[in-house]
């Protein structure tokens, strides 16, 4: 200790290895004190009530070992929102990555005026997810909608059709303003990392004569595929929690609730506080799973490379 | 690069196309906006306004309100739209300012159980939100702290310190340590050095993790859904209940929508660099 103090510089003037120590715990603990209340102790608490029964409507809170856990597995409705969120993960994380690949691939070639161009793309995604939604539910309106006005232009017998009809359309519709608002992410993450490939790899295939194309799949794709990999795996986790789009656009209809929808509505509508903390638990596990996958897959492909 | 002209023709399709994906439902909201209610009832509809009106904008903001009538939404509003700027702004400054100071100590301080507690703040960046949300529901219950500017402020703290303190430090590590070292050597404090020389430099790094924060805040839904129902609902939780099962006024909700989206739209235009640079650093975790 004292060794270590001396190797330091120390003074008076409260630079030395004491002053310091008490200092750093000075600064951090605003953030440990925040965190301890506000995250690490809810996080546990969620895993133990998980355990019980917590129910506002019902006295005591005994302890039911995994029933909350087995009880999903003869939840109908859950399953159907398991289901539609899976639909949502899949669907949004292809349209994301291949849309957003196409985007900044285009917006790389632009020379002037990037700056406008990126700032105009990542808009939708600054702004609130509500909001978002509540545009979207005005251009699928049936009647003076955007969407059927422009389909009804083009001569197409849409003028009053109805997106939330069925199922398959109103997942697609929900997924149509997920994909608007996250795809950004995978614009500004893809075209960092194509900024960053050394135009010298450019020229040279150039000289040999390869195409756009060719420079696109050979260098391109295979320099930025872990940039890709990190904005699938935001992809992933945004589509998990996909929730304001759902909620905004078709209320708690079943066809298109997704699990997080399904936690809302059992925990503060039908008050089963400790089922939706193992709804919650069993989400989280399955996200990171996901996002896991990705991240190990990105690893090996490139180390077999 | 010769470029022939089918390819660029190709290109800039793409690029209009994406600039009509990216911005057309935000034109057609500011369109809408300025639309008059009988207007939204022709068929087939108009892509541009025939007719011009602020009518929307006077009945939610409440101005000559005496002209327009019907339904009275314009003390909701102005309420909400103060509680949004009020709750967003608290928390960015507390996020900010909290983790500038922990991301210094993390840095330049040596002191037990730091790299541990840096470990864990930056681990919660994967747990969603909802994991967490319905014990502090009850905390925040027992601490009377539901509905209030405190406790919806401390939740977003909450929320996004993690990715702050993350940004700042990485910020605070590319920053020369020699410039410290002199500064210590003419006898200056940690804490002289921390807001005359570390703060300084790192104003990009600050106004990205202020980026960030504020506009996670502004766009914040199932948190103040369920934290913020009445006294301190801010506008992502009012414009929605405007749609109502039987009718929807639709120059409300694109009136409302366009206000609540010129704040994130004047961050994006002017401040876009520093939003990149906090998103890559973000997205990397």
């Amino acid at each position: 200790m004292t060794a270590v103090a001396n190797g330091r510089q120390s003074s008076a003037r409260g630079v030395g290895f004491g002053a310091d120590t008490i200092l750093g715990i000075l600064l951090v603990s605003p953030i440990l004190l925040t965190m301890t209340a506000l995250v690490f102790y809810p996080m546990g608490r969620t895993i133990w009530d998980s355990l019980h029964r917590v129910n506002p409507m019902q006295a005591g809170t005994p302890f039911v070992g995994l029933d909350n856990y087995v009880r999903m597995f003869s939840d109908g409705q859950l399953g159907a929102t398991w289901t539609n969120t899976l639909i949502y993960v899949v669907l949004a994380v292809a349209a994301e990555t291949i849309f957003g690949v196409l985007a900044a691939a285009l917006i790389n070639q632009v020379k002037i005026g990037r700056r406008w161009i990126l700032a105009a793309v990542i808009l939708p995604w600054a702004l609130p997810g509500v909001v978002n939604s509540v545009i979207w539910l005005w251009i699928y309106q049936p009647g003076a909608g955007l969407l059927n006005g422009i389909l009804s232009a083009i001569g197409l017998p849409f003028e009053n059709h109805v997106w939330f009809n069925d199922r398959a359309s109103a997942i697609v519709a929900v997924t149509v303003v997920h994909v608007w608002r996250m795809m950004p992410l995978t614009i500004v993450i893809v075209l960092a990392a194509m900024q960053s490939i050394p135009s010298h790899l450019y020229e040279a295939a150039r000289i040999d004569g390869a195409t756009r194309g060719q420079m696109f799949g050979l260098i391109t794709l295979p320099l930025v595929r872990s940039a890709i990999a990190v904005s699938m795996t935001n992809a992933t986790v945004n589509a998990f929690n996909l929730f304001d789009e759902a909620w905004v656009l078709a209320g708690s209809s079943l066809e298109t609730r997704p699990i997080l929808v399904q936690i809302y509505l059992e925990t503060f509508q039908n008050l089963r506080f400790s089922y939706g903390m193992a709804l919650s638990v069993s989400i989280t596990f399955v996200s990171l799973l996901v996002s896991l996958v990705y991240v190990l897959r990105v690893y090996r492909n490139t180390r077999f490379d | 690069m010769k470029t022939n002209f089918f390819t660029r023709l190709l290109l800039w399709t793409g690029l209009g196309l994406l600039l009509v994906w990216s911005l057309g439902p935000i034109y057609w909201t500011l369109a809408s906006s300025v639309t008059p209610t009988e207007d939204f009832s022709t068929r087939p509809i108009h892509f541009y306004p025939q007719h011009f009106t602020f009518d929307h904008y006077a009945r939610v903001l409440g101005i000559s309100i005496s002209r327009i009538g019907g339904v009275e939404v314009w003390k909701q509003f102005r309420a909400a739209l103060f509680n949004s700027v009020v709750t967003s702004v608290a928390a960015t400054v507390l996020c900010v300012a909290i983790s500038a100071l922990g991301a210094y100590a993390f840095t330049r301080l040596r002191f037990p159980g730091r790299q541990m507690l840096f470990g864990l703040v930056v681990a919660t960046l994967a747990i969603p939100a909802y994991a967490v949300l319905i014990p502090l529901y009850q905390i925040m219950i027992k601490m009377h702290l539901v509905d209030t500017y405190v406790g919806v402020a401390l939740i977003y703290v909450s929320a996004y310190l993690p990715l702050s303190l993350w940004l700042l430090r990485s910020v605070f590590e590319a920053l020369p340590v020699s410039l410290e070292e002199a500064a210590q050597l003419d006898g200056a404090g940690r804490l002289f050095i921390f807001f005359n020389i570390v703060l300084p430099l790192a104003g990009p790094g600050l106004a990205a993790a202020g980026i960030l924060t504020f506009l996670g805040a502004w766009g914040q839904y199932l948190v103040p859904l369920i934290f913020s129902p009445q006294v301190t609902k801010p506008l992502t939780v009012l414009i929605p209940e405007f749609v109502t099962k039987n009718f929807i006024d639709y120059g409300l909700i694109t009136a409302s929508g366009s206000i609540a989206i010129i704040i994130p739209a004047l961050v994006v235009i002017f401040l876009n660099r520093y939003l990149v640079s906090g998103l890559l650093a973000g997205s990397v975790k």
